[in-house]
Order: structure tokens, then sequence, then C-alpha cells
């Protein structure tokens, strides 16, 4: 393979798509997108910064005003810090008619056999809804541990008794060494698996759509055969692959740098976040993305060819996505265990391996056989892929007109 | 010899594409690759281009392997295209830079190639704002623009009109006077006439007619003149049969006449001449009877 040929076919790909007027609004869309709900955001007045906030604090309860009617006598008077929220009143009637008037949110009774069975009552306007969230609130059951432990410990102890336990996440990595703690910790465990399998997925999908409208393009142009005269078809395949691959790499990364460069500070975490990483496992997520792109890429360029028209080049290519897809349906399982079987056995299987391994490789130490068995199985497939779309790509390129039969493809590709 | 070909064998599954064709192409000819459709030319082109692969049999350009002289080598396919989007300039310079062409040298050559067809003035223009013959025009130079030993044309003059006919011509002589060896592959037989100098006809995978044009026409050549002439006597010495055409008359000679011993007994007999000539065969009659008869013939 002569690598200043392929040089120029690279070059050329990437150049004329990406001047292409169809390339440059899709590329733009995201961002212009992104930049419109910043702009609606900051217009309403800074609803979308503290939207967050607003529903943490909905579903917490912290913003709610609570009147209290104290059958027990263990919560009157009420602690200091809880008076701001909680207001007490002398009885149900009196306390029903500030909710009626809309001095209180919601109404705690609190019946005099609380200590022997526990239960206490919330009246609430509309929907039982409110009243079902605040019993997982963190912040209404500290205002029971708070009460109820009152001058019967240190008061630091009640404090912590309230709000007992904040988890640090940290996984224990190669030699021993703590990795991902600290404030970074949930950004760790969940973005950086999410953001490369993401990556592959997309860049697959955005590429082979530029290789399949490329070789689409240059079938109906009749460029291709002038082409194989100067190059060979491999020579041909590997620049478009890279050249077509670097287009989609372009811009899926204009789209997730502008979404992330308009989430405050976001591109920043991400990237301390994959500084957090070993060295090792970083060039291991980079290997895996490489084979994993490569390989669907050539197999895609090689199917691509056969068809005559767009939509049975796409209808095809989209079969193969859905397995680059696939481990994203298991993501909810790997975040618990990324050593689950049926994740390992799919780290074996050539379409499912890269996500797979992209998703399993930073949430925790993957067994070596595993890493060794998959970039074995990749590279071998990798080889495999190179070969059947060369071949296929060969044949598929001088076909003109009608779409071959699977015996005829069988036939040529056997004589090829 | 520039190609050499032996025995050269290609199959698509069941249907045999070429079966058993072996020839040469010299150094600076002009050489006819002729045949109907689905003879097997452009599989045999495709296999010295390096696109196709042989079955069996061997296949030298420049005393090598196709694989190894494509920079030396310039394909006009019959199916081709250009990339409608691109530039005149970039699209030569890109096709110059694939066959291993400095860009610098390569803007160079283009300019003076559209010069050459007088489209100079559209070089920094849309490929899809030429017309289709100006198209026919870029696609000719691009296979010429890397300065090749050897190009193969298959069909170069369909959809041109008759000026830019006369322009490829040109140039496809201008070729030959450089040095270079020509291979065309055309359907239009005046034309094959005009420029080869060695044809070789294909049917159905095999070598049906290879030679030079003068001795094939020769060969297919009866032995009759053509004379013009208000009246011919109804017996005329070494002569089998007169025959009317158009306004001229066909004499058909007997075995071991001369048209020059035919010419010297009309005359002697007072037989006014207007004109005559050896009746000619043109090179399609000699086409579409070698195809539908099927025959082979050995002439080299």
């Amino acid at each position: 393979m002569r690598l200043s040929k392929v040089w120029t076919i690279i070059q050329h790909e990437y150049v004329t798509n990406v001047r292409r007027p169809g390339f440059i609004i899709m590329t733009a869309i995201v961002p212009a997108l992104a930049l419109i709900g910043l702009l609606v955001g900051a217009y309403g007045g800074g609803l979308l910064k503290n939207m967050g906030q607003s529903l943490v604090n909905f579903f917490e309860g912290t913003s709610k005003r609570i009147g209290v009617v104290d059958g027990t006598g263990l919560f009157t008077p009420l602690l200091p810090e809880y008076e701001g929220n909680f207001t007490l009143f002398g009885g149900e009637e009196e306390a029903r008619k500030a909710l009626e008037d809309g001095k209180v949110d919601a109404v705690l009774v609190i019946p005099s056999d609380y200590i022997e069975n526990g239960k206490v009552r919330v009246i609430a306007k509309g929907s039982s809804f409110e009243a079902v969230a605040l019993e997982d609130s963190k912040w209404f059951k500290g205002f029971f541990v708070s009460h109820l432990l009152r001058g019967k410990v240190e008061p630091a102890v009640s404090r912590r008794a309230a709000d007992p336990v904040t988890i640090q996440p940290e996984v224990l990595g190669e030699k021993g060494k703590v990795q991902g703690g600290g404030p970074w910790g949930i950004l760790f465990t969940f973005i950086i698996p999410y953001f490369l399998a993401f990556m592959l997925v997309m860049t697959i999908f955005v590429s082979s759509g530029y290789l399949l409208q490329g070789i689409a393009e240059e079938k109906e142009n009749r460029v291709m055969e002038i082409i194989v005269s100067s190059v060979s078809p491999l020579e041909l395949l590997v620049g478009k692959v890279v050249g077509l691959g670097a287009v989609g790499l372009t811009q899926v990364l204009v789209w997730l740098l502008s979404l992330l460069g308009f989430t405050s500070g976001a591109v920043m975490l991400l990237t301390i976040s994959a500084f957090s990483l070993p060295p090792s496992t970083l060039l291991l997520l980079v290997i895996y993305y490489v084979l994993g792109f490569a390989i669907y890429a050539f197999l895609m360029a090689g199917i691509g060819s056969l068809g005559t028209t767009m939509r049975e080049s796409q209808q095809v290519a989209g079969i193969l996505s859905m397995f680059a897809a696939a481990p994203y349906m298991l993501s909810g399982f790997l975040m618990a265990n990324p050593n689950l079987t049926i994740a390992r056995v799919l780290s074996f299987f050539p379409l499912t391996a890269p996500t797979m391994m992209l998703f399993r490789l930073p949430l925790a130490k993957v067994p070596w056989v595993d890493i060794a068995g998959s970039l074995a199985i990749l590279s071998l497939s990798l080889l495999g892929a190179i070969w059947l779309g060369e071949k296929l790509f060969r044949v598929g390129i001088l076909i003109y007109g009608k779409r071959p039969s699977w015996k005829e493809i069988w036939l040529i590709l056997r004589s090829s | 010899m520039v190609i050499e070909v032996r025995n050269l064998l290609k199959r698509y599954g069941e249907l045999v594409a070429v079966r058993g064709l072996s020839f040469e192409v010299k150094k600076g000819e002009i050489f006819g690759l002729l045949g109907p459709n689905g003879a097997g030319k452009t599989t045999t082109i495709r296999i010295l281009m390096d696109i196709l692969k042989p079955d069996e049999g061997e296949v030298k350009v420049l005393g090598r392997s196709p694989s190894e002289v494509k920079e030396k080598v310039g394909y006009l396919p019959e199916e081709r295209g250009l990339y409608q989007g691109l530039g005149v300039l970039e699209t030569l310079v890109y096709f110059a830079e694939l066959k291993g062409v400095p860009r610098s040298v390569a803007k160079e050559r283009a300019n003076s190639l559209l010069e050459k067809v007088d489209l100079l003035d559209r070089a920094k223009g849309k490929v899809k704002e030429l017309s289709k013959g100006m198209q026919q025009k870029l696609q000719f130079i691009a296979s010429i623009i890397h300065d090749p030993e050897v190009v193969f044309l298959d069909e170069p003059f369909q959809g041109l009109d008759p000026v830019n006919v006369e322009l490829i011509k040109g140039l496809i002589t201008e070729l030959r006077e450089q040095g270079k060896t020509v291979v065309l592959s055309s359907h239009q037989m005046n034309l094959v006439e005009a420029l080869c100098d060695r044809i070789l006809l294909i049917n159905k995978g095999e070598a049906v007619l290879y030679g030079p044009i003068r001795e094939i026409k020769k060969r297919f050549t009866p032995n009759s003149i053509l004379v013009k002439s208000p009246q011919l006597p109804p017996i005329v010495k070494g002569v089998q049969a007169v025959t009317r055409k158009d306004d001229a008359f066909l004499l058909t000679l007997a075995e071991g006449t001369s048209p020059q011993a035919v010419i010297k007994a009309l005359v002697e007999e007072g037989v006014e001449l207007e004109a005559f000539e050896v009746a000619p065969v043109p090179l399609e009659d000699i086409f579409v009877k070698v195809v539908k008869e099927g025959r082979h013939s050995a002439l080299i």
C-alpha cells in the first residue's frame, strides 16, 4: 500500500466533505440549538440556571413551609434550625385554616401515640404526591431525628444522626492506587464510559453516513473506475475510511464540545475526569475506539458499495450500527456491575466488544483475560473486515445499474 | 512490446468473459480493440489496468505487471464521470496527484491541457457548470494529465459533436507523434479506420481478427473494381459479372485477373471512363461480417 496515495485520498475526502453545505449546516445545527436554549434561559431570568436546584428542592421539600400540630410535646418548642420551614400550631383547625389561606404548604399532624406506632398525618392541597414525597426526604426525616434526640445526646451526634452519611465514591485501581475520588467521583463513574461509548456510536453513525453517501455518489458519477485505475481498491478504501472517519469525528466533536461548552464548566470537569484515569486505561480506551471504528467502517464501506441506491446501503449499515449501540441497553446493569457475565461475553464478540469495553474499562478493574482476549479478537476481526471490505468494495464499485444477488456476489467474490 | 497478453482467461461465475486471448501492442502505435457489446473488451482493458485480476494467463504492460505501472498508464473508461461539485482545475490536480504527480507540476500541466481544449477560461469554475461536451473533453485530458506512456481510451468519442470529435482525434494523433502508445476501443468504425494502425477484433471473449488494418482490409476486399462510365460493353475480357451500383458499375473480376488488365482492356475498347477505383470495403462491413459469421482469423 502506497501511503502517499492514501494521504492524497484522505485529504481530498476530508476537504471536499467539510466544505459541503450539508456538512456545514448539520454541524452548525447542534451548537445553534444549544445557543438558542441558552439565550432563552437567560431571557427567562435565569430559570434554566436554577432549574436543577429547583427540582432537587421540590423532591427534597426544603423549600416547603410546614405547619406542625404536636400531639406529643416532643417537638415543642421547635429547634432553631427548623424554625424557618416549620411553624407550630395549637390545634388542627388553626393549621388547616393556615393551609387554606396559603400560609403553609402542608400540615404535619403528630398524634399523641406517635412514639408507639410512628404514624403521622400530612395534609396537603391538591394531590397526595407531595405528602408521599416528604417521606423519602432526608431533610424531613432529619426533623424527626433531631427533635427525638434533643437533650439525650450531644448536639453534634444529634446532627449526624439526622444526616448520617454522604458517600464519596473511590475505586481501587492498579497497584492499589485510589482513583476517581473527591468531587469528580460521580463524573468519573458515569460520564467517561458514557462519553466514550457515545462518541464511538455517534462517529460510526455519522461517518458511515458520509462513507455511504460518498461511495454512492462516486458510483453514480462514474468516477470510481477512474480512481481505481490510479490506486488499488484497498488504498482507496483506507483513504475513504480515514478521511470520512475524520469528517465524522470533526462533526461529533463540534457537537459535543459546543454542548459541553454551553454548560458551565462541564468541559473542564470532563477533562479532569479523563486525567484521573490511569494512562494505561486511557491508552486502552483509545485502542478500543480506533479498532471499533475501523472494523465498522471497513465493513460498511464494503457492504455500502454493493448497493445501487443510498437507501439500500443505509438499510444494511443501520443493522450494523445496532450492534454498536447494543451495549447501551445494558448500561443500567453495567453501572452496578461492569463484570456481569453477559458483559464479558459481549466483550468477545467483535461488533459489540468496542462499545462494551469502552463502558467497562473506566468503571472497574476488568480481568486481563477479557482485555487480552477482546483485543486479540478485535485485531483479527479488523484484518477480516479489511479483507472482506476490500473484496466487496472491489466487486461493488464496478457494479452499475442493478443490485447483485447474493449468489452473484458469492460467485464474484470466489473468482476475485 | 508495450503490452503482451498471453492466453488470458477471465470468468464471472459460470460466464467466461475472456477466453484464451493473446495479443501484443507495439510502442508508438494506435491499437484498436474492437468487438460487439459484451465481447469482453472492457474486461480485457480492466485487467490491463489492474482493476480486475485474470483467472489464467499472463499480462504485461511496459514489461511489468499492470499493478506496478499504474502511474505510467492513462485510462478513460467507458463508465466515466466527474465530481460535479468540484472545480475544473481541482479535479485535474486531484487525478494527477493520484498518479503521483506533484501538485505544482500538476497545476502547470492542467493549465496547458485546458488551453489545448479551449477550457482554460473555465479552470476556476465548477465541473457542473460545463456542458456535456466540455465535460467529455475534461475527462479526456484527465486521462493524460500525468503524461502516461500508454493510454487506454474506451469509447472516447461517445457523446461528442463533430467539432470535438476532430479535436480529440487530433489529440490522439498527437499522442502517437509523441511516441505514446494508445489502445482505442470504439464502435465508431470510421474513426477506428482513420486512426488505428492495427486492430484486434474480439467476439464472445475470443480473438477473431488481429493484425494491421491495411492487411485486413486487403484480405477482405473482393477482387472487384468500381467504374464510372456512361456505357459499358456487354462483355469485358477478364470480367465475370457486371452489376449496377448507384451511378457506377461494379465489375467482379475473374480469378487471376488484375484491375490494371481490366482497365487496359476497357481503354482499348474505347470505353469513356469518368472514374475508376478498386472497390473499397469499409471496416464496419468486415466487422459485421466476421461477427455474424463467427469467423476466426489468425492473420497477424
